[in-house]
């Protein structure tokens, strides 16, 4: 067995107990807390400034210094969360390779995770911060970052950089998806997805493998998608548009619906508050516009997952420990390959399963693994 | 209105693989047949290989579940929980142990194993707390109540299930002691450098593991039990000598069992020899073999083949079950092991021909072990061609190589194209031949 995934459902808040639920709680409330408090711009002195901000206000109880007009300047709530943000994925990284770092395959691809989150989403940003220059976070690409092209994002972005953020998007992510699969971004860069992977990895059971929750998920998160794009016509339309047109304020109102409902509660609240109830994967299976946009792309693209024909007992541990919710067994006891939208590569079914019969692949060619047949054998 | 004429009662008794997989095959076929689907073990299909990941907490029962919950319901399977007492094949119909009858029209045993009684006399007639097996739902749970964190336990029986309970046993926090009779572990598939292989992994982790241990009888010492041989002191003992078909039931109800195993007598379509109506499959079945030895085979992946064949004979077709090749994987511990053709066994055993593998007769062995692993591959050849492989610590497609195997390629051309067979997750070093590697005559 994997030595590390002893006891999993014997653990304390692996199994949607009452610690399980105050966990949940727990975290819905801190997000809650960082979405919610608003800052009070017109203010003078910083208490009375994040008085309505109770993360903000509690950095400046414990004795952070303000600038003359009360700003938190660089050290403000977000770059507390990021900083927590990244502090869980080490952590759990460091978890999750003591329960499965016996694969290179996870090794490697955890590394990546942690290091990417740790100096594109949490180094680089800060220190552009601290240099005066906009900062950015060059691992997101839209349409999970939903505001990227909006236009107070675009009026202060350099071209190199939207040049970066607008081939990443539309050409070098989906490029790399399509010949390497949706896990190259999802499992190998993402900081959602990276937070999933370490963080999370406690919950990774707890993903309904049922029928019913397959259809919620298409339905949702193609919606989701559809929503996310739509909102992007709905800027360049409103860029496009003269200065009296009443699209300006529909676009105006779309956005702050979608960066309220979308962006703060799905993918924020209910995305990372119910790890410990619904497993991990949670927003990216069910929400992110991202995950359904790359999934369309793997579906046309070479990857997938070979089934060894004739070798699989059956015994459950791929369909378990898969995060997506995705019924791996079904697909292994028929000797079939798996090539499902949804599947973000990690490669845990893979690697737990006891009879080596799952591989990740890529190669252009079927190769010599595609065909069944009943051999005799002549001595 | 003339009553039409009635749905035939297809019964099967026992709703793992070969059963369940029988019962699906029948549905698929006839939308109107009357199925009945009997099991006393547990009211779902589960896979009982995962017995040992139940033990330990690393799935849950339902998570060994292979279909849905509602199978039942949308394959119209009537289902009955309750154990089969006996058949009378004369009046077609089974007795139930809360005393109903069932009647059938055509009849599929698939009753599976159980563990096979550890040959000391008079061990099981006070039903002892200490003595336990690893094979059904049964056993699990009254191991799982009596396996305590501290407590010393001798696993009997140098075989899969044997590592697997060790594996568990050892993992709970018990002192496990894995007594091995054979002079090295699971002589029929690995040879000596292999077992050794094995044997030191097994080591490593801090399992008692015994070569050359054969276990004679046993003393009751207070709660304690000395096993006579090792002369060792125990809390538990669990017996994995093997597993023999669970037809206890059916003796002397006319279906014909084999007297050495106990397995029903079939023909080719897997219909008793002295029975008509009556199938057997998976476990209980005595089939013949590729090398023309009749024995069960007791393997998860055949179960589900004989399941569908003995499906197709119930309805009338003219079908033959035919095994092919062999192949099988397993997992020691952390090792994995996948072969496929023919690997002579070390250990002759009773039904089985002895191995034609002399050096005179143009058998040779290919062999490698990458140093400081538990990395293995053993490749052997008849003639020049290669007849059949055995791989520890990495991953093969079994496929490709029965290809080869069928293909007759020589062994060269097999070592240059090794690589075309691993199935390891990505980013591990490919396949290559060592200059330790040895290629000796005989196999």
């Amino acid at each position: 067995m994997q030595a590390g995934l002893l006891s999993t459902y014997q653990h304390p808040v692996r199994n949607r107990n009452g610690l399980a639920w105050a966990l949940s709680a727990l975290l819905m409330a801190f997000y809650l807390l960082l979405y919610f408090g608003k800052e009070n711009y017109d203010a003078k002195d910083a208490l009375t400034r994040y008085a309505h901000d109770p993360l903000n206000l509690l950095i400046v109880k414990l004795g952070w210094p303000t600038g003359d007009n009360g700003s938190l300047w660089v050290f403000n709530k977000w770059y507390l969360y990021a900083a927590l943000y990244t502090l869980g994925m080490a952590i759990g990284g460091y978890f999750m390779l003591k329960k499965h770092g016996n694969s290179r395959y996870h090794r490697l691809r955890t590394y990546s995770l942690v290091s990417v989150q740790a100096i594109l989403g949490f180094m680089l940003p800060i220190a552009l911060d601290f240099a005066h220059r906009p900062a950015w976070y060059f691992s997101y690409f839209f349409p999970l970052k939903y505001d990227l092209f909006f236009p107070y994002n675009l009026d202060h972005m350099q071209a190199t950089v939207a040049a970066w953020f607008i081939f990443g998007s539309f050409v070098g992510i989906p490029t790399l998806v399509y010949f390497k699969g949706k896990r190259a971004y999802c499992s190998w860069i993402c900081g959602c997805g990276g937070l999933a992977e370490t963080f999370g990895d406690p919950w990774r059971h707890l993903s309904s493998k049922s029928d019913r929750s397959w259809r919620i998920e298409q339905f949702s998160v193609y919606t989701v998608m559809f929503l996310a794009f739509a909102m992007l016509g709905m800027v360049l339309a409103d860029g496009l548009s003269a200065p009296d047109s009443p699209i300006h304020g529909w676009a105006n109102h779309y956005k702050e619906w979608y960066s309220l409902a979308i962006g703060a509660v799905f993918s924020g609240v209910l995305g990372t508050g119910l790890y410990p109830l619904m497993g991990t994967r949670v927003w990216c299976r069910f929400g992110c516009p991202m995950a359904a946009m790359l999934g369309l792309i793997q579906k046309f693209g070479r990857f997938r997952i070979t089934a060894k024909k004739d070798m699989c007992i059956s015994c459950g541990n791929c369909s378990t420990y898969c995060e997506m919710g995705i019924d791996v067994r079904a697909y292994a006891m028929a000797g079939k390959d798996i090539k499902r939208s949804s599947c973000v590569g990690c490669g845990m079914c893979a690697h737990v399963c006891p009879r080596g019969v799952l591989k990740l692949e890529t190669s252009k060619d079927v190769g010599p693994h595609g065909e069944i047949q009943v051999w005799t054998l002549d001595l | 209105m003339p009553a039409a004429n009635p749905a035939p009662h297809y019964v099967i008794i026992g709703n793992s693989i070969a059963g369940i997989e029988a019962a699906i095959a029948i549905r698929n076929r006839d939308r109107d047949a009357r199925i009945t689907v009997i099991s006393g073990e547990h009211p779902h299909p589960y896979a009982r290989v995962s017995l040992m990941y139940i033990f330990c907490g690393q799935l849950s029962l339902k998570d060994t579940q292979f279909y849905p919950e509602d199978l039942y319901d949308r394959m119209r399977f009537e289902r009955i929980f309750e154990r089969v007492t006996g058949v009378d094949v004369a009046g077609r119909r089974l007795a139930l142990e809360g005393g109903r009858t069932v009647e059938y029209d055509k009849l599929l045993l698939a009753v599976g194993s159980v563990g096979r009684r550890l040959p000391w006399p008079g061990a099981y007639e006070a039903d002892p707390a200490f003595l336990h097996h690893f094979v059904t739902l049964g056993d699990l749970r009254r191991l799982d109540a009596a396996a305590k964190p501290g407590m010393s336990v001798a696993v009997i029986g140098g075989g899969l299930i044997g590592v697997e309970a060790a594996e568990v046993l050892h993992l709970r926090g018990l002192k496990t002691h894995f007594l091995i009779r054979e002079p090295f572990y699971f002589p029929v598939a690995l040879d000596a450098a292999e077992a050794n292989v094995v044997a030191e992994h097994i080591r490593h982790h801090g399992v008692d593991a015994r070569t050359n241990a054969p276990v004679n009888g046993f003393r009751r010492e207070g709660a304690k039990v000395v096993l006579e041989g090792p002369d060792l002191t125990v809390d538990l003992v669990v017996g994995a000598i093997g597993v023999e078909p669970a037809t206890a039931f059916l003796r002397g109800s006319g279906v014909a069992l084999n007297d050495q195993t106990g397995g029903v007598e079939v023909g080719d379509n897997l219909e008793s020899t002295s029975a008509p109506g009556i199938f057997a499959a998976g476990d209980c079945a005595q089939v013949t073999w590729i090398d023309g030895s009749r024995r069960p085979e007791q393997l998860w992946y055949t179960a589900r083949d004989q399941g569908r064949t003995a499906a197709l004979a119930m309805l009338g077709d003219d079908v033959k079950y035919r095994r092919g090749t062999w192949y099988n994987s397993a997992k020691f511990f952390d090792v994995e092991y996948t072969t496929a053709g023919f690997i002579p066994y070390a250990a002759p055993k009773a039904g089985r021909a002895p191995a034609p593998t002399r050096a005179e007769d143009g058998w040779q062995t290919w062999y490698q072990r990458v140093p400081g692993s538990a990395v293995t591959q053993r490749i052997v050849v008849k003639d020049g061609s290669v007849k059949g492989f055995n791989a520890l610590g990495t991953r093969w497609d079994h496929n490709v190589w029965m290809r080869w195997i069928h293909e007759r390629r020589p062994l060269a051309w097999v070592l240059a194209h090794m690589n075309d067979a691993r199935f390891d997750e990505e980013f591990i070093a490919p396949f290559a031949v060592l200059p330790s590697a040895t290629l000796v005559n005989g196999a």
